[in-house]
Formats: C-alpha cells, structure tokens, sequence
C-alpha cells in the first residue's frame, strides 16, 4: 500500500488521464503522510469494491451432486410445472402492483388538482394568485418530502427509475438490498408520492424493479425481510434460478406498464441476453401476458367497464387509427430527420444529467440534503409550470376538448388555458393529450416553451432521491417537441396532407427516448404496442436506430452512463475490441490466497475476517505440507460455503468424535441462502481453531480454469458466457497463479482515445 | 355503350320475374301468393316497368307519403333553427311523430297477404334504401345534439332544469339588451363597464346554473355523449358567454403580477442558494482507493502504450 507504487497502478495512455486526477495525487503526495490510504473525489472511471457477482454458476460440489441423483425424473417434472406456477404469480402480482400504483396516483392526483384548481379558481376572481402558487409549490414539496424521506433513510435502493440496477442484476452483479420487499414497498410508496407530487417523472420504470423484487421474492417461497419462511419452492434458492425469475419479473413489470408482453420478453432479453435459452423465453413470455391481462382485468372492472379490456398498460397512447394517422412513403425522411434531432437532444439530455450526477455524488450525498434538494425541485416544478400558466395567453375552447382539468384563469369563459393542458396534469395524460388532441389544441409558442421547461426540469429531476422513471418524461418532451414539428412542417407546406400533427408528435417521442435511454429492439417492440398499430413499426424502428447512432457520437446512454457513475463493474457483451494483446497473466490478481484441501479452523477464520481482502472464492490445493511447492488445484470454495461450514462446526475432530452427528446437507446452506452472516458473528472458541476442516466434499471439484496465455477477450467470454464468479488462472502444473473475477475485467473500457484501465476504489 | 344498356334494359323484367319467382317459391306453404306473384309478374312484363308501380299496397304507400311529409317537417325544422341552435325546443314535436311513423312502418302488416308487408317492401327491397338512411340521419343528429338531455323522461317538452336555464337565460339577455339602450352604438369596446356591473348578477347565476348542470350530468352517466349537455343549452351559454366575454370583455383582468413575480423568483433563487452553500459547505465525498495486486502494472501500460501512442 505504499505510495510509490500509486502512479504506475494508474494506467495513463498519453496524456488522456484525468488531469485534477493527477494533480490531487501530487498534492496528497506532498502533504498526506505516507501509510495514509489514497483518496480521490469520486469520478467515472472507478470500480466499487461494494459490487459483487452472482453465483450463477452452480457449484456442482458432492452434496448437489446426491441431490440431483436423488431427484428422479418425475421429481424433475413437479420443478418444472413449479416454475411455471411461479411465472403465473410474477404477472399476477405484478399486475396487482401496478393497478394499485395507478388507481392510487389517479386518485390523490386527481384530488390535489382539484384542490389546487378550485383554489386558483377562488382567487383568480378575488386576486391574491400568489397564494394559489404557493398552495401549489406547498403541497407538491411536501408531497415529494415524504417520498423522497423515505427513500433517503430508509432503501437509498430504491431511488430512481431501478432500471440500470436490474440491468446490472441480469448482468450479473449483486446489487445490496435490489430485490428485498422493503425495496418494493418503498418503491411503490415513493413511486405513487413523486408523480402525486408533480415531479416531471413516471411510474413507467419503477414497474420493471417492482417486477423483478416480485419475481426474486416469490421465487425463493419466503421472504427475509418479514422473517416467513412458507417452506415451498425451497429448489430455487439459489442464484442461477433466481436470477431466471427475475428476468421474467422484469419482462413482467415492462409489460405492465407499457402494455406491451412481446417487448417486455424482448427488454429481459436485450439486458440478460447471455444467459437465454427457449423454455425460459416461453416462461417469460408467459409471466409477461399475465401481467398485462391482469391488469387489464382490473382495471377495466375499476373503470366500470369490466368486459371491455382497453387498459393494457399503465400509460396507453390510445388508438392511431391507419385511416386518420397514416404515413405516406414521403414522410419517412421527415422521421429520420426527426430521429437526428431526437439523438441530439437525448444526448444534450445525458450530458447536462452527468454533471448533474457527478456534482450529487459529490456534494450532496448525505440524506437530508438530498430530501432538501428533492422539495426544492418539487417547489420549483410547480412555480414553472404555474408561471407558465400564467404567462400564457393561449386559450383554447373548452367545448368538445378531453381536458380534465381545465383552468380558465385569464381565459374567456367557455375557454381554458392551453399551457394548463400540459402542466396541470399527469404527465401520462399530458403525452397521451398531446398525441390526441385535435390539430390547432396547442399554439405552437406554448409548445416551445413547454419543451424547453420540460426538458430542462426534466434533466434535473432524474438522479434525485426519489424512486421516478424517465420514460415518461422523455416522452413528453419528444412529444412536445414533435407536434411543433408537425404544426411548423404543415404550416410550411401550407399542405393538408401531413395535417396530423399526432403522428409526428409519436415520432417525437420515440426519437427523444431513444436518444435517452438508447434502447433499440426492445423499446421499437414496446412502442409498437403501446400505439397497437404495426404499420408504425417500420418509422419508428428507423427513429430509434436514427437517434441511437447520432446520440451514440455524443455520450453513451443514460442507463449506461448511471451505472458508470455508481462504479458499478458492468460486463458488456464483448471485450473491448483492441484488448487482444491483454493475457490473462496481465489480467488476473495473484497472489491468490488459497486454502488446503484439509485445512486448520483458525486459518480459516483468520483468512475470512481479514478486512483488507474481501475475497469470496478461495481456490482450494492439495494439502500436502511437506513440499515446499505449490500443489495443484483441486477446488474452489465459497466464502458463503465456509461460514455455513464454520456455522456448523462441520470439524473433522468433531466428526470423529461423536458419529451420530449430522451430516451437513444442502439444505442447510440454501437456508442461509441469500443472506449469509457475517463472519464476526460466528463465534469460534480457542481450542475449535485447532481443529481441522476437511473441505473436499463442499468444494466445487471442477472449477473453470484457463491458461496464463490465454487473451483477454478469450477469458472475457468464457466469464461472460457461463456467468462465472471467480476463474481460476493456473499454469501448466496446474498450480494457481492467479484469479480473474468480475472486477478484473471490467477494468479495461473502450474509452474516448482507446484502452481504459479503472481503478478500483471503496465507496 | 349503347348495346349493352339496351340489353340491361331487355335483362330487367327477366330479372324481377326470376326475382319474385324465386320470392314465391321460397314463400310458405300457401299457393295464392304465388300465383299472385305470377299475376305480378306478367303485369311487370306486358308493361316494361311502368312508372308507378302496382307493387306497394295502398296502406304502405299512404306510410310512406306520411314518412315523406314528416322528415319534410323536421328537416325544414332543423334548418330554420340551425342558428342560434334551437333545435331541441323546436323540433322535438316533429322528431318524435317521425319517429312514431317510421316505427309504423317498420311494424305494419299489410292486410292483404301477410308475406308481403310494408316493412319489407319499404325499408329492404332496394339497395339505397332511402327511408332507412333517413331515419338514421336524423336519429343520428339527435343524438349527436343529446336532445334527450334537456327533455323530460318520457320527451314530451323540455326537463324543468332546461325551462329554468333558458328562463335565466333570457333575463340575461334582456339584462344586455337594456344595460346597452342609453348608450350610442358607435361604442369602444372598452365603454361596456356598465353592462359588466349591472348584469354580474344575472350572468353569474347563469353561469353557475349551467357548470352545475354539467357536473349533475357528468356525475349521472359515464358514456361519451351524455358528457355534453343538450345543444340548445350549450349553444345558449356559449353565445352569452362570448357576448361577456369578448363583445363586452367582461372576463377578469390579469392581476396580481408582482406578487406573483415576487414569490415565483423567490422559489426559482432557492436552488441556487442550496447548490451554491453544498457546494462551499459540504465536504466533498472523497474514494478511498485501493491498490490491485497484479504482477506487472508497468509492462501492462509499456504494453498498451505502444499500441496506442
């Protein structure tokens, strides 16, 4: 840990390394003693130390091998029809959830705006506006406050859209705390109060975490966090099947919340694609129609019309009629061009919000500055939009318009304010109003601003400590933008043939999400589902394809870029192209510590609560004290493994003494399974740590192992493919030199100028 | 071209012959219809399709000239009271006797031959069928204008909420009509003060009438016409409505702009405060970095710089 080492582990290619970077090590080099650990303002090429791998590998030790003999064929059959009763409650509950969510935030919206408006209405006939506007500002701060306290002080887990952190749990990574029930119902919670709260957010991509944290509950048959074990589905406890259902629990929430099944099955295998095969497809597919009938269901039995089954989603973009809103060839450069703007904006978008993260993460990080922050964006939301309002001299009649809550304020009686359409409201309504509502609705000056505004509040408001998604904001903003477009191309051509400017307000919104979140199959799928007309398909595929190039050029998409900024080690589908001159011998950590095939208790222990080195796979080699040289691999054995065992006291000494003891069987570790404790709470006595473990029948015999020589992207694929936790790297003797893990490859990244390398930091 | 029309016209009484044979035949059981058809069908061909067909009996052909006479009726209504919309105070009389005659229609039996009654010859032997088309029209407009609405349960005259809307409604205008007599026509449109003083009262009342209206009836029935209120109401409203608000420009004046720039710009500085003060205050969050083991970080970088330098 000495500082002269410090320069050299930071790997600089030219002069490309961040510059202040460089400076701050030279400062701590002058003033921090020596010994002192090297700290560095957070910044985007770092590893968290907090992130670990999934074990989607099964551990294929002597006890999963009985068990698995045992298990006959028929047995095999009731796991099968098991996990798809399990997919039927995924979409079921899923579904449940998001009605909830929905009748929930029509409600108390619906109640707040009425409050709000009846208030404006009172005193813009008595004068004393101002007091509306702070009635305004007050409730959607506090509304917000109790959303975002919660999610502060209670599941910081929970904040945001949870898309990049179910990605990162399909990629492989543990998120702490991602998929436990508190997370659910402070999600849901904090979802329903930051909309209800006039945030410029939806509830679209908190669905896709609530999905998952449903799959990955039901799956395992108890939950922790509520301390009920139901003693069902006990087969699944582990990783690999876990990680399965939670990808039909995603597939599930898109679906809910977009309707749209085809593109929630094709989301789940855009993200976790590497581990895919056609039985789970089918199950996912399966859980996905499940969900959004469900949903359907109930919420057409709530609006009272309970045959009629026309809510399949969350958010519907109501019925694009081929007669009325039909393209011509013509039109299909227009929608490319619409796609470059789309690119644009979208990585305008992810540029502003970087800095905005980075300047979060840095500054304000402690809880209560971050609920302060969320009130003021509340606050500031509705001041926007109120003076806005306003300013707004467009008044639109009121006869024969779907406004739900129409503001006359300065308007003429029987009109209403336009500008109120689109910021009184949902922001689900607002998108769905700007698709539908009739040509000339919305003065081309009102829509400018609205898009400007919108953007800007938008921008601000994802990374807030608030559980919110993007989706819908970014569709509003397309939308916005896109009917301008509409309006401003037929008034141009003075023709009547491109009159509907619902269309282009569509393409908007496409190309603006696309250049966001960069989601290219899926989102084609999802957006093709949620108009329900096909003939779109083919525009909106060549808006998104568009937008993802052009924003592409730019910076990388949201998702993507949040990930980065939580240091989170992300594998993406390849290894960086140019790393084929990277072996494995570059690549590893060595030297590994390894442990005996019969090892002594106190090392164990001494090895597990060592705080310096975290590791979780320990290589196990042959027990041969004698000889002086390294012994070849025998194993590889996990720290949950060794805890259980130590839980236990599986001692040979013990063994020996009393035969009537126990054996240790699988099921004791898949109830300890998924929380295992930590080693300072297994109390192990003076004369225990003299004893003797023997761990080759817990160990996992054949671990993966490749070659010192091997290439980067050789090792790359084989821990990308199989979803390996740990790799062992050994040399020709088969003894290990070293060990690759998530960590160790995720290091190198494509940069702007070629080869990264990430350091890796405690966060 | 001329050939074969003349062949059509050749064509036509085979046609209706094979037509009404086919008719006769697939009639039940009783063999005078279709020798009467027969008959029918000898008297079409000796006369080469007369003008005035013998085909409808006379008590069809009386239900239909009153048909005729009563959609007449009604659309010389509808168009005389097109504007200011009028039409369900007006027309109501002659849309319900229509209606009262097409149903007639639609049931009536001739009493000749049982087979053959007027609804069918009427309403389906031809492919325009003009009554039908009629009847919907003016259905449809019915609908469409939600007359139901302002007329009583069983239609016959207008509901007691309507006869106290419109009451208000003309007080309102004569309110208009007297507040604007002292006064020369060539008035600014700015000189209408006294009108907004005088007739507050009557138009607010009016007002409130109608938004009540419409909420009792939106909270009535979920359906997508019952949301609009009759169109005579409607039409009635939104004239006054204009007439306050643009004739007259009666509507509120903008007010309150400084207290409201004031508060606003107070909210819009607070984030600035609060990211100028984290920025100054807090501490910035610091990463402790750890150190990798790795064999060779130096030939690492030699190894990638040589590539990319």
């Amino acid at each position: 840990m000495s500082l002269e080492l410090t320069p050299s582990s930071f790997l600089r290619i030219g002069q490309l390394s961040n510059v202040d970077l460089n400076e701050d090590i030279h400062e701590l080099e002058t003033e921090v003693p020596r010994q002192r650990p090297n700290e560095i303002p957070h910044n985007e090429k770092l590893l968290s130390l907090k992130y670990e791998s999934l074990d989607y590998d099964n551990s294929e030790n002597q006890l999963f091998l009985e068990e698995e003999r045992r298990i006959n064929h028929a047995a095999f059959r009731t796991v099968e029809i098991k996990r798809w009763v399990i997919c039927a409650m995924i979409g079921i509950l899923t579904g449940l959830v998001a009605c909830f969510i929905d009748i929930v935030v029509e409600n108390l919206a619906g109640l707040k705006y009425r409050v709000v408006k009846d208030n404006i209405d009172k005193f813009t006939a008595k004068g004393g506006l101002s007091f509306s506007l702070l009635l305004w500002a007050t409730l959607n701060a506090s509304v917000v406050m109790v959303g975002s306290l919660i999610v502060a002080f209670i599941e910081p887990v929970a904040a945001g859209s949870g898309i990049p952190q179910i990605k990162c749990y399909l990629n492989g990574v543990k998120i702490p705390h991602v998929v436990r029930l508190k997370t659910l119902v402070i999600k849901v919670c904090g979802v329903i109060l930051s909309v209800v709260g006039g945030l410029a957010v939806g509830k679209e991509g908190p669905m896709i975490h609530s999905g998952s944290v449903i799959a990955a509950g039901i799956s395992q048959g108890r939950s922790t966090s509520l301390k009920r074990d139901f003693k069902i589905f006990e087969y699944f406890r582990r990783d690999t099947e876990k990680r399965d259902f939670v990808s039909a629990g995603a597939a599930a929430g898109v679906s809910a919340a977009f309707g749209a099944p085809v593109g929630g099955v094709l989301f789940s295998l855009e993200e976790g694609a590497s581990f895919w095969n056609q039985f789970l497809t089918w199950r996912i597919f399966f859980a996905s129609m499940i969900s959004t009938f469900t949903l359907n269901s109930v919420l057409s039995v709530y609006h009272g019309n309970a045959w009629d089954l026309s809510s399949p989603g969350l958010i519907n973009f109501g019925r694009f009629d081929s007669e009325k809103m039909g393209y011509t060839i013509q039109e299909i450069p227009i929608f490319i061009f619409m796609g470059v703007v789309g690119g644009i904006l979208g990585a305008l978008f992810n540029a502003l919000n970087y800095w905005l993260t980075m300047f979060r993460i840095r500054y304000i990080h402690r809880p209560c500055l971050q609920v302060v922050e969320a009130m003021l964006v509340a606050a500031v939301t509705a001041t926007v939009g109120f003076v806005m309002i306003y300013c707004s001299r467009d008044c639109q009649p009121i006869q024969g318009s779907s406004v739900a809550y129409p503001l006359q304020l300065f308007c003429a009686d029987g009109e209403y304010n336009s500008m109120a359409t689109a910021f009184f409201n949902t922001p689900e309504k607002s998108v769905v109003n700007l698709f539908h509502d009739p040509p000339g609705s919305y003065n081309p000056m009102t829509l400018g601003m609205f898009t400007l505004m919108y953007f800007f509040l938008a921008c601000w408001t994802y990374g807030l400590t608030v559980s919110a998604g993007v989706f819908i904001p970014s569709l509003l903003i397309g939308a916005a933008w896109g009917r301008l477009f509409g309006i401003s191309l037929s008034y141009l051509t003075r023709g009547s043939i491109w009159a509907d400017p619902g269309k282009y307000a569509l393409m908007g919104a496409a190309a603006q999400l696309g250049g966001i979140v960069r989601m290219t199959l899926s989102l084609t799928v999802i957006m093709m589902e949620a108009t329900g007309n096909v003939t779109y398909g083919f525009p909106i595929m060549l808006v998104l394809m568009t937008a993802k190039i052009v924003g592409d050029y730019f910076v990388e998409g949201l998702y993507d870029m949040h990930i980065q900024l939580q240091s989170v080690p992300f594998l993406h589908w390849e290894a960086p192209v140019t790393s084929h001159s990277l072996t494995a011998r570059e690549v590893m950590s060595t030297p590994v510590t390894c442990l005996r095939r019969i090892e002594r208790v106190g090392t164990v222990v001494d090895i597990l609560s060592d705080t310096s080195s975290n590791h979780n796979g320990f290589p196990v080699v042959e027990s041969n004290p004698d000889t002086t040289q390294v012994a070849g691999l025998r194993g590889l054995i996990l720290r949950s493994q060794l805890i259980v065992l130590l839980k236990h006291k599986v001692f040979v000494e013990r063994a020996n003494r009393s035969l009537v003891q126990r054996r240790l069987k699988l099921k004791d570790f898949r109830d300890a399974y998924p929380r295992f404790p930590p080693i300072q709470s297994i109390h192990v006595s003076q004369d225990e740590r003299e004893c003797m473990i023997d761990l080759s029948e817990f160990m996992n015999p054949s671990p993966y192992t490749v070659p010192q020589e091997a290439s980067l992207p050789r090792v790359f694929k084989l821990f990308r493919a199989l979803g390996l936790r740990h790799l062992v790297v050994v040399d020709n003797r088969n003894e290990v030199v070293g060990m690759v893990t998530r960590k160790d490859l995720a290091r190198y990244r494509l940069g702007k100028e070629g080869l990264e390398e990430l350091s890796l930091a405690q966060t | 071209m001329a050939p074969p029309r003349s062949a059509c016209r050749a064509l036509l009484p085979a046609l209706a012959l094979a037509l009404l044979g086919l008719a006769a035949a697939a009639g039940p059981r009783q063999t005078p219809p279709l020798e009467l058809a027969q008959e029918l069908a000898e008297e079409l061909w000796s006369a080469g399709l007369p003008g005035d067909l013998p085909e409808l009996e006379p008590e069809c052909r009386s239900l239909l000239g009153a048909f005729a006479e009563g959609s007449a009726a009604l659309t010389g209504c509808l168009g005389r009271r097109a504007r200011p919309v009028r039409l369900c105070q007006g027309c109501h009389g002659h849309y319900r006797r229509l209606l009262a005659q097409y149903g007639s229609i639609a049931r009536a039996v001739g009493n000749s031959s049982e087979s053959h009654n007027c609804a069918k010859s009427i309403l389906t032997s031809d492919r325009l069928q003009i009554v039908v088309t009629l009847s919907e029209f003016f259905n449809e407009t019915w609908e469409a204008a939600n007359c139901a609405n302002c007329l009583k349960n069983n239609s016959e005259g207008l509901s007691n909420s309507t006869e106290e809307f419109l009451d208000l409604f003309n007080k309102s205008l004569t309110c208009f009509e007297h507040n604007l007599q002292g006064q020369g026509i060539d008035l600014s449109p700015n000189n209408y003060t006294e009108v907004c003083k005088n007739c507050n009262e009557t138009y607010t009342k009016l007002n409130d009438l109608y938004n009540h209206l419409q909420r009792m009836n939106r909270q009535g029935g979920e359906s997508a016409h019952s949301a609009h209120l009759c169109i005579d109401v409607e039409d009635a409203m939104n004239i006054t409505r204009k007439l306050w608000s643009r004739t007259f420009n009666c509507s509120l004046p903008c007010s309150d702009t400084v207290p409201v720039i004031a508060v606003s710009s107070f909210i819009l500085f607070l984030p600035i405060v609060f990211y100028l003060s984290s920025f100054l205050h807090s501490k910035q969050k610091k990463r402790i970095l750890i150190l990798p083991k790795r064999i060779q970080s130096n030939a690492n970088l030699v190894n990638i710089q040589e590539k990319y330098s």
